[in-house]
């Protein structure tokens, strides 16, 4: 349990840390690279793709890279294991077909030896070391228009390498790439995505592999602060819409269950944002389904409404199980997982569920 | 001491034992007797008349409760322990019924201990001329263990002799023996202490024995009877 | 019957207090010693293993650096290697603390972000200090409270010439987990330990955790591939092998010379048991004849000498856990000198402990009681066990078992024949032979000795005389004192001889005027550097000629470890730098190897042979210019120069400098100079007169222990002689009272007594010497040859042994003076036995 007492005194390390502004200079490409001085930095990507050779064949899939600041300065160590920082890398496929999931996890300190994020302008924006017992890296660069990513767990024969193209402009997730999640203003993040990624590449699925072709969603967050004080988790929907409309909504929850700060975004066809506010939309869970391995209890069904943008739908989680459990000290899990739209209008799209169990809460 | 002094002589001599259970055995009770030098005094009684007792104390290896034991003169009631150990080393031989040689010193050793306990550098031509005596000459470098059980008492009676004692104390000296070995061992303890002229006090359950005394007393229960 | 037992228990205990009371303690005294003897040996390997497994206990696999250490770029490749489930790295280092008691702590680096665990003292550590306050460290909340630190409280610390500063960031509690953990070891985060404390680039181990049921020898192999020779992999039963190995021989003698007590306090219980034997025949005989069975008093017996062993047990136990406490610092620092191992902090005695010193105080009571008990089973038991017949019967087997000794002897010289000094356990079935033969030659010697002594009077020679006419019994005292004395001989012999080998050896060897190291040079060897500008400065003292830079680390050949030094040899030397063993070699030669002689015994190595090194890309190998005497360590060792280390082995660090002062100048005095000169750098600085004592100190202080068991085995011996004059004079009653009725003194009585001890302590030391001499014959050329591959020179310290002779002898008449006393107060009234 080392881990857990270690990384959750995180929260206690009281430091100068930078913290989200709604007047923030954003600058790209240099702003998909690293930002040192914040507490927490992701890099999510998420999509669902289909085998080129057989196309019953549809996989969900996740790829993370967590940057978790333990330092806000950088000390004067004469070691290549001085860091200021730990990368955490968590990535997952699903056979939507047999609903089968797999979640890998990589955690090392940020050390040239290990895992690092480089600057701008070099292409490669982070890397780890597989899981022990892996030869290979994963890795996150730019490619001019979109991210390649790749990760690799040789022990449960999973691995995928893709490309990523957008095929709509980045767009912010609250104005100015603001995104408040609470009602008191210090809990914000910076945050911007791009929700439509073109996708190809190869997927390895207990050691089958796969040409595949897709579509991606990337979210590029960072903070340091994430909850607010009563908060214990949030639910996170990314959906693509076949109208061409995407919808990110952000749900925080507190102990009891209920949301007690909602934000979202509409985005039209050409890329344009709507930003939502709590009472702009309603998010019913219709269906639960427990985890036999955490015992936590996740929405699985849900109704959603936004009256002004004249939706109303239904999400289905594509599997039950898409939970991702680290085995790493510390036990962390949530669920990550495809859904499809349908009702009103069709679509599919990802739900993150955070902070669900007894006592369970989001590492980052 | 003067010449005429017994050699030894028991006057009113009681020896009383207390007991656990809190009476008093009395083991000997106004015994009154003497020996002259040259005499022979044969002791006779049943096991537990207190023989046992009268040999201890005349031989100074016990003291009386009540009366004296004097030895040529001397009470050694009144003496010190080592003054009665010494009375015992130079004037007094002692002949037990189970022998009491040391068996694994050799018959010539058995002999001479009482020299060498003395220091004195003197005995080694008596002690030979008494082990020629008893017929044992031969035997004086073979283990005293190995004897018969004559030849041991007749070994036990050369080292009681070795030191010219004034007085022989003799326990019952052939107790142990056949009839055979009993009268050789007798005959040849009464003629040494003739040739010696010491004074004899015996010990013995045999009437034929005793009659050889010149004097016989009989124990009964601690008590002395003149016969 | 039972109930017979404890009512005649009674009876014999009010007969016999004295008498039980001597064979208890010789029963207690031989238990004690190996108890003592165990525990520390337990616990020497439970300090290494524990702290081991409070850091790499979850480990399946430890890899060690050869080099002696490791590129940190390893460790990536550990972890990607399949079947690896996880891997940490470990930099390790022995800082001192600067301070007025200078201890060492073991700190390690730690990557705290791996799965290494850590048990924390008290709430959730703050990972971000740990990284970022400079100087962050966890101590053990053990040490914390023994030195009254807390969090916060800042530490100056050592390591060669550099210092830095600590500060107590957070505590631990290793022995939570691991009760034997070192309370010195600290946990600091790898990038501040390889900065402040030691250099980037490099770890000392990496533990490896294994996929649950993976094949561990593939997963071995595919490390070895990768590591080549710059690692060793051992799993954590291996290591601790390692320093089993590394401790066998040091434990192996500890353990035999704590048999031995035990072997003399069997012999206490054979006489006491015959004694018991002999004095209740007439009762056994008595109980026969009232229909009791051969095995129900046989039982009688058996549960005497039970309660015997069981009383030994329960009184050994604790005194020898007092005696392993009293020796643990002397053991501690063996270790710690000589084996560079963990000290022990505290001991633990394991509950399956007490069950072995039952079985070792059980085994030795019944051993020691299974001849006089044999007896029983023989028809005729009460005239058999009279004395007499006890000793006749001795007496007619006394030549056949001194031909049986004499055969022992020549097996000894046979082996010695056969297997020299090349077979290890060589030496201990010799020493064993050796004790089998003292007693099987004492019974005919004794005769043979006592039946020549002429006596004339009844004194001390007619006391003497009578031993040799008591063969049931004190042939058994002569022998338990003679091994006792042959064992104080022998080890006296060789501890002497040794020291006086090793004087003249550093004499030859250490030529140096001055020799600087660090305080931390001893324990973290290879890390403990000793400054370029430091070296610089030494050189510029007016009186220094010359400076002699001298690099080691434990190297490997054929996966053996051992020590390879660089030196210089710059300094023109008036006499052979090194004392040749075979070879002649004037200076250090570029291109060759001089080898150590216990590390060419142990791997067979001549001169023209090649020494093959594991090197950082593979084997290194070097031909052997010659064989020098070694008696640094044990391990072995080698020497080459410093430049052809460099080139074959890569830079490293310089750990300690010699330096050659101008003819006219006094060592002493420059010490004291140089010492003002450094005062604020960490330098230990001996004068070539200080180094030589201190090394004589550290000789001294590891035969400490030895001397504590000789003198135990000894200590039961002379209570031998106690008890077997009591026994004697219990015994002989009829016979003393014979003596007292045909006049003999009190005085005289006790004379002969004094003469029987007397007698018993001389024939105990002139057959001890004897044996003594062999002892020390097979110490010195098979045992010393065997376990440590050194040549010691013999030498006798007659003096010295003559001193202990006097002292055995005044004891043995120490020992003799209340068995005497109650021998003289028999009174000729107890003339009433039937025998004598």
């Amino acid at each position: 349990m080392t881990r857990v007492a270690l990384v959750l005194s995180l929260a206690l390390a009281a430091g100068e840390w930078r913290v989200a502004v709604p007047e923030y200079p954003w600058s790209f490409p240099q702003d998909h690279w690293a930002h040192d001085g914040y507490r927490t930095e992701w890099w999510y990507l998420t999509g669902h793709l289909q085998a080129e050779s057989d196309r019953t064949r549809r996989f969900g899939y996740q790829f993370t890279l967590f940057r978790i600041g333990v330092l806000n300065e950088p000390v004067e160590l004469d070691s290549d294991w001085a860091s200021t920082s730990v990368i955490m890398g968590h990535a997952a496929v699903t056979d939507l077909a047999s609903g089968e999931h797999v979640f890998a996890e990589t955690f090392y300190r940020e050390t040239p030896l290990l895992a690092s994020f480089s600057d701008y302008p070099e292409s490669r924006i982070g890397w780890s070391r597989g899981p022990a017992g892996t030869e290979g890296l994963w890795s996150l660069d730019w490619n001019g228009n979109g991210f390649d990513v790749a990760a690799v767990d040789t022990r449960q024969g999973m691995s995928f390498r893709l490309e990523t193209n957008a095929d709509k402009p980045l767009v912010f997730q609250g104005p100015g790439g603001f995104s408040r999640k609470g009602t008191d203003s210090s809990a914000a993040s910076q945050y911007y995505s791009f929700t439509r990624l073109a996708t190809t590449g190869e997927v390895e699925l207990d050691g089958e592999r796969f040409s595949v072709r897709g579509e991606s969603w990337m979210d590029k967050e960072f903070s340091s602060s994430h909850l607010g004080e009563n908060q214990v988790g949030w639910d996170w929907f990314s959906l693509q819409l076949d109208d061409g409309r995407d919808v990110m909504l952000y749900l925080m929850r507190t102990a009891d269950g209920s949301v007690d700060y909602a934000s979202g975004t509409l985005i039209d066809g050409q890329g344009v944002a709507e930003y939502l506010t709590m009472g702009d939309f309603v998010v019913d869970v219709l269906e639960t389904w427990t985890s036999p391995s955490t015992d936590a209890r996740y929405p699985s069904r849900w109704r959603v409404r936004l009256p002004s943008a004249g939706l109303d739908f239904e999400l289905r989680g594509l599997a039950a199980d898409q939970e991702n459990r680290s085995r790493l000290p510390g036990r962390v899990y949530y669920w990550e997982g495809a859904v499809e739209v349908s009702g009103g209008v069709t679509g599919r799209g990802f739900v993150e569920l955070a902070g669900y169990g007894d006592g369970n809460r989001p590492p980052v | 001491m003067s010449l005429d002094e017994p050699v030894l002589r028991f006057h009113s001599v009681a020896k009383h034992y207390s007991q656990p259970s809190g009476g008093v055995l009395k083991a000997l009770d106004d015994v009154s007797f003497e020996i002259a030098a040259g005499k022979k005094l044969a002791i006779t009684g049943r096991s537990g008349s207190g023989k046992s007792t009268l040999l201890h104390l005349a031989a100074g290896i016990d003291i009386p409760s009540a009366g004296a034991v004097s030895f040529v003169g001397r009470d050694l009631g009144a003496l010190t322990d080592r003054q009665r150990t010494l009375i015992r080393r130079d004037d007094i031989g002692l002949v037990f019924q189970f022998f009491y040689l040391l068996p694994h010193l050799t018959v010539w050793e058995n002999v001479a201990l009482p020299g060498w306990i003395a220091s004195d550098r003197t005995f080694e031509e008596r002690g030979r001329k008494l082990l020629d005596r008893v017929g044992l000459s031969a035997f004086a470098t073979q283990p005293a263990s190995t004897l018969s059980g004559g030849e041991m008492q007749r070994v036990a009676i050369c080292r009681a002799l070795l030191r010219k004692p004034r007085l022989l104390l003799a326990d019952e000296p052939t107790g142990n023996l056949d009839d055979d070995n009993s009268e050789v061992v007798m005959d040849l303890l009464m003629q040494l202490v003739d040739d010696e002229q010491g004074a004899l006090l015996y010990v013995t359950h045999s009437e034929e024995q005793a009659a050889q005394a010149d004097e016989r007393l009989s124990l009964h229960s601690g008590r002395l009877e003149r016969t | 019957m039972i109930r017979y037992f404890f009512r005649a228990l009674r009876a014999q205990l009010r007969g016999g207090v004295l008498l039980f009371a001597l064979s208890l303690f010789g029963v207690s005294i031989g238990v004690a010693s190996v108890v003592s003897i165990q525990i520390i040996n337990l616990n020497a390997l439970g300090a290494f293993r524990g702290s081991m497994l409070a850091v790499s206990g979850s480990a399946d696999l430890i890899l060690l650096g050869k080099m002696p250490t490791l590129p940190e770029t390893l460790y990536p490749e550990v972890l990607a290697t399949p079947g690896v489930a996880a891997a940490w790295p470990l930099y390790r280092v022995d800082v001192t603390l600067r301070d007025a008691d200078p201890i060492v702590l073991e700190v390690i680096g730690v990557d705290f972000f791996t799965a290494i665990d850590v048990p924390w003292e008290g709430e959730a550590v703050d990972v971000s200090a740990a990284l970022g306050q400079s100087g962050w460290v966890a101590v053990t909340a053990t040490l914390a409270r023994e030195r009254g630190w807390s969090v916060g409280e800042r530490l100056s610390v050592s390591i060669g010439t550099r210092t830095a500063e600590l500060v107590v960031g957070a505590l631990s509690d290793f022995e939570k987990a691991t009760p034997l953990a070192s309370p010195r070891l600290a946990v600091m985060d790898i990038a501040q330990a390889q900065s402040l404390l030691g250099s980037r680039g490099q770890v000392d181990q990496i533990d490896v955790k294994l996929v649950d049921g993976v094949d561990e020898a593939a997963v071995v192999a595919a490390l070895d591939r990768k590591l080549g020779t710059k690692a060793m992999i051992l799993t954590p039963e291996q290591r601790e092998e390692q320093a089993a190995d590394l401790l066998s021989a040091f434990r192996l003698n500890l353990t035999a010379l704590s048999l031995i007590s035990l072997f003399v306090g069997g012999f206490l219980v054979f006489s006491s048991t015959q004694a018991a034997l002999v004095r209740r025949r007439t009762e056994f005989g008595l109980l026969r004849s009232l229909g009791a069975t051969h095995r129900q008093v046989f039982g009688l017996l058996v549960g005497d000498v039970a309660l015997l062993g069981l009383a030994g047990v329960a009184v050994g136990m604790p005194l020898g856990y007092l005696g392993a406490r009293a020796n643990i610092d002397r053991v501690s620092a063996t270790l710690s000198n000589l084996y560079l191992l963990e000290e022990i902090h505290q001991l633990v005695v394991p509950p399956w402990f007490f069950v072995l010193g039952a079985a070792v105080g059980l085994a030795g009571a019944g051993l020691g009681a299974l001849a006089p008990a044999l007896e029983l089973g023989r028809k005729d038991t009460r005239s058999l066990l009279a004395a007499f017949s006890l000793h006749a019967r001795v007496g007619e087997k006394a030549p056949r078992w001194f031909a049986a000794g004499v055969l022992c002897v020549l097996a000894i010289v046979g082996v010695y024949a056969v297997a020299g000094d090349r077979w290890r356990p060589a030496g201990f079935v010799q020493a064993f032979l050796l004790i089998c033969a003292i007693p099987l030659l004492t019974p005919w010697l004794v005769q043979l000795a006592t039946s020549r002594l002429p006596v004339r009077s009844f004194g001390l020679a007619y006391g003497v005389k009578g031993l040799g006419r008591q063969l049931q019994t004190t042939p058994v005292a002569v022998a338990a004192l003679a091994i006792a004395v042959s064992m104080v001989v022998g080890v006296t012999t060789m501890v002497s001889s040794f020291r006086d080998t090793l004087d003249i050896w550093i004499e030859r060897t250490i030529q140096a005027d001055i020799y600087v190291s660090t305080p931390s040079r001893r324990r973290a060897a290879s890390h403990a550097t000793i400054g370029a500008d430091v070296i610089e400065r030494l050189k510029r003292h007016p009186a220094v000629t010359h400076v002699d830079r001298l690099r080691q680390f434990f190297a490997y050949t054929n996966g053996r470890r051992f020590s390879l030094a660089g030196v210089d040899a710059s300094v023109p030397v008036d006499r052979a730098r090194f004392a040749l063993l075979e070879g002649e070699v004037e200076e250090l030669p570029r291109d060759s190897v001089l080898v150590g002689e216990p590390l060419a015994r142990k791997e067979g190595l001549h001169v023209g042979d090649d020494l093959v090194v594991d090197g950082p890309d593979g084997p290194v190998s070097f031909p052997i210019a010659g064989i020098y005497y070694d008696y640094s360590s044990e391990l072995g060792s080698a020497f080459l120069h410093l430049d052809t280390m460099t080139e074959r082995f890569g830079g490293g660090t310089v750990a300690s400098v010699a330096l050659y002062l101008a003819p006219d100048s006094d060592a002493d005095d420059v010490v004291d100079e140089l010492r003002v000169a450094f005062q604020a750098t960490p330098l230990s600085m001996r004068s070539n007169r200080g180094l030589r004592e201190r090394a004589m100190q550290v000789f001294d202080q590891t035969f400490a222990i030895t001397r504590l068991l000789r003198y135990m085995s000894l200590l039961i011996a002379v209570c031998g002689v106690a008890l077997t004059l009591i026994v004697l004079a219990r015994e002989r009653t009829s016979e003393l009272a014979l003596y007292r009725a045909l006049g003999a003194s009190r005085l005289q009585i006790f004379r002969i007594y004094l003469g029987k001890g007397l007698g018993i302590g001389a024939a105990g030391i002139a057959l001890g010497s004897v044996a003594g001499v062999a002892f020390a014959l097979i110490l010195i050329y098979v045992v010393n040859r065997a376990f440590f591959g050194w040549t010691i020179a013999m030498h006798w310290p007659l003096g010295l042994l003559v001193w202990q002779s006097a002292i055995v002898l005044l004891a043995s008449s120490v020992a003799s003076v209340y068995p005497a006393i109650i021998a003289s107060r028999t009174p000729a009234t107890e003339l009433r036995r039937e025998d004598l």
